[in-house]
């Protein structure tokens, strides 16, 4: 346990989901801090993923709590739309980009805005989309007509990405962000994100199989093995050998 | 320009994807004048054309509710049946309430179309198979409920039989004809444009078709959004239901047989790919105008209907071939 006078942003506590029979995820704990980097690592099967698929509301979690800024989350408010208004966003390793669709349209995904009630406002959601890609310093994108499956993979990414810090969200988790990329697109999203931590003091959770990434972004690593978060580094304390150790052996 | 395809290809991947954008277009300009040289002033009339102004507004408004459903991934075929049942009503409407009885049409078309995106949405059964069982119920429906009779729309100076059910409403039968007929399809094809290329309705269509999982993902209610396209296609087809009743002047058992196709053809001679994701209002339009002018070439050119048939096929296979771009499209099944 960390020794912080400061509450946790996010505090999760014992948490447990299983899909028909199968236990994915026995006990998942850990704390996140306000402006902090913390990685989940794990070999597959480890239960990062239902793990933070329950922190982003898209499962139910069988047992445990969530509390966010002290509050915790109701039972009846484990939903997406719930977790997105306490300020909880989520790249998806797939990206969950609609592929026919224009990088506006995918930026304001579930959040168009609207002219007299009917009419999409292209208008606001284009200069909002400049405004987040200025932000992110992406000057590649220009076309905003096109659909985004014309963009390239780091493109991509960046509207993803945009797309998760573009609400003011306090927790912004990266579901194995580089994953799909060659290294310098994902050495340019991880500027972003040490960009987007330094400037608006978002707090990420990244879930990453690349340790050396690992070792560059985060500040502490919590293990899962098994279904259980079982180790926790700080960011001095890494060696490759003992995370390694950690992942593997669970301990 | 004036280079020789040699030193450099005429048909460059940027022009060839330009190219397909504009298919429809150069489709219906060869088919007119392919026609206009068969038949020359036969085809190439004032009278011809009033007559093909006629002819394109029930299959265009037809296809206009296919493009919204096709457009979101699934497809309806059973606007055939939805189309006699809601003709059907709408004149026994008339029948009951009078003129403005005829609006039960519209809405007849519309609870179709919405117990179609329940039993899809809500039992998870393919659109497909669903519209397929409504093709085969619905029309079963239509013929139980006239007990296999036609319903007249008269123009008041003849009466018919007194075992003949028959309304007279000659303002009906008068928007049937050009030029009401021709207007009433424009500004129904602006009201669509517009609901299809500018609001969030219409944008959300073509996202569903692009992916579904998705927008499931953030939260967007894609059941119910399903259940609203497949209600909003029925009131389409009850409006075309609407129109059809006023060209032909009698509600009968067996109107829209078979126009499902027609309208499918429709809207994929119109470019719009039939996995969804893809669509256009104009093209589907330029799609209704191709299929009617050729069948209509066709017949002043003294082609006999079932080979007009197998020239339609062939104009269809042909335009999508041309037209669909397989980098848009992952499968083809």
């Amino acid at each position: 346990m960390n020794d912080q006078a400061a509450q946790p942003l996010l505090s999760v506590r014992n948490v447990s989901k299983s899909f028909g029979g199968v236990q994915a995820l026995r006990d998942g704990s850990f704390d996140l801090h306000r402006g902090e980097v913390l990685a989940i690592v794990g070999s597959n099967g480890a239960g990062k993923s239902t793990l933070i698929k329950v922190v982003a509301g898209a499962h139910v979690p069988d047992g445990g709590r969530i509390v966010i800024d002290g509050k915790e989350v109701p039972r009846a408010e484990h939903s997406v739309s719930h977790m997105q208004e306490r300020g909880i966003e989520v790249v998806y390793q797939d990206l969950a980009l609609v592929p026919n669709m224009t990088a506006p349209y995918n930026l304001f995904l579930g959040r168009i805005p609207r002219k007299l009630g009917i009419f999409v406002d292209e208008r606001k959601m284009r200069s909002k989309t400049r405004e987040v890609l200025a932000q992110l310093n992406v000057t590649t994108v220009q076309d905003l007509s096109k659909p985004i499956s014309s963009m390239s993979g780091g493109q991509q990414q960046s509207i993803a990405i945009g797309r998760a810090i573009a609400w003011g969200s306090d927790i912004v988790i990266l579901d194995e962000p580089t994953a799909a990329l060659g290294p310098n697109e994902t050495a340019e999203v991880e500027r972003l994100v040490e960009d987007v931590r330094e400037r608006h003091g978002t707090s990420f959770i990244l879930i990453s199989h690349n340790l050396d990434q690992v070792r560059r972004l985060a500040d502490r690593i919590v293990v899962t093995h098994h279904g259980v978060t079982s180790r926790e580094f700080r960011r001095d304390e890494i060696t490759s050998d003992r995370l390694v150790k950690a992942i593997t052996l669970g301990e | 320009m004036t280079e020789t395809a040699a030193s450099r290809p005429l048909l460059t991947p940027e022009r060839v994807e330009m190219l397909r954008d504009f298919v429809p277009f150069i489709a219906i300009s060869l088919v007119i004048l392919m026609f206009w040289a068969i038949s020359g002033d036969r085809f190439m009339s004032v009278r011809n054309w009033t007559f093909i102004a006629q002819q394109t507004p029930v299959l265009m408004l037809l296809a206009f509710a296919q493009l919204m459903v096709v457009t979101t991934g699934s497809i309806d075929i059973s606007i055939g049946s939805n189309l006699a049942f809601s003709a059907f009503l709408g004149a026994l409407g008339m029948l009951w309430f009078g003129d403005a009885g005829l609006i039960l049409g519209v809405l007849a078309g519309g609870l179709v179309g919405m117990f179609n995106g329940l039993i899809i949405s809500l039992l998870k059964i393919p659109s497909f198979v669903t519209t397929l069982a409504m093709l085969i119920i619905v029309r079963a429906v239509v013929i139980i409920v006239s007990d296999g009779t036609a319903i007249y729309i008269t123009d008041g100076s003849v009466s018919g039989g007194t075992n003949i059910s028959s309304v007279a409403a000659p303002w009906l039968l008068s928007m049937g004809k050009f030029p009401a007929i021709f207007i009433l399809a424009a500004v129904v094809a602006l009201f669509t444009w517009v609901f299809y290329e500018r609001t969030v309705f219409g944008q959300q269509l073509r996202a569903v078709g692009g992916n579904e999982k998705v927008l499931r993902l953030v939260g967007i209610n894609v059941t119910v959004f399903k259940i609203k396209v497949f209600a909003a296609a029925g009131l389409m087809v009850g409006l075309a239901a609407c129109v059809n009743l006023a060209r032909a002047g009698a509600a009968t058992p067996q109107a829209g047989l078979m126009i499902e196709l027609d309208a499918i053809a429709a809207v994929a001679l119109g470019g719009t790919p039939l996995t969804g994701g893809y669509g256009s209002v104009v093209k589907t339009i330029i799609g209704a105008l191709t299929l009617t002018i050729v069948r209509n070439g066709l017949t002043i050119a003294g082609v006999p209907p079932s080979w007009s048939q197998v020239a339609l096929g062939i104009l269809l296979i042909a335009a999508i071939a041309i037209s669909l771009n397989r980098s848009k499209v992952d499968v083809v099944k």
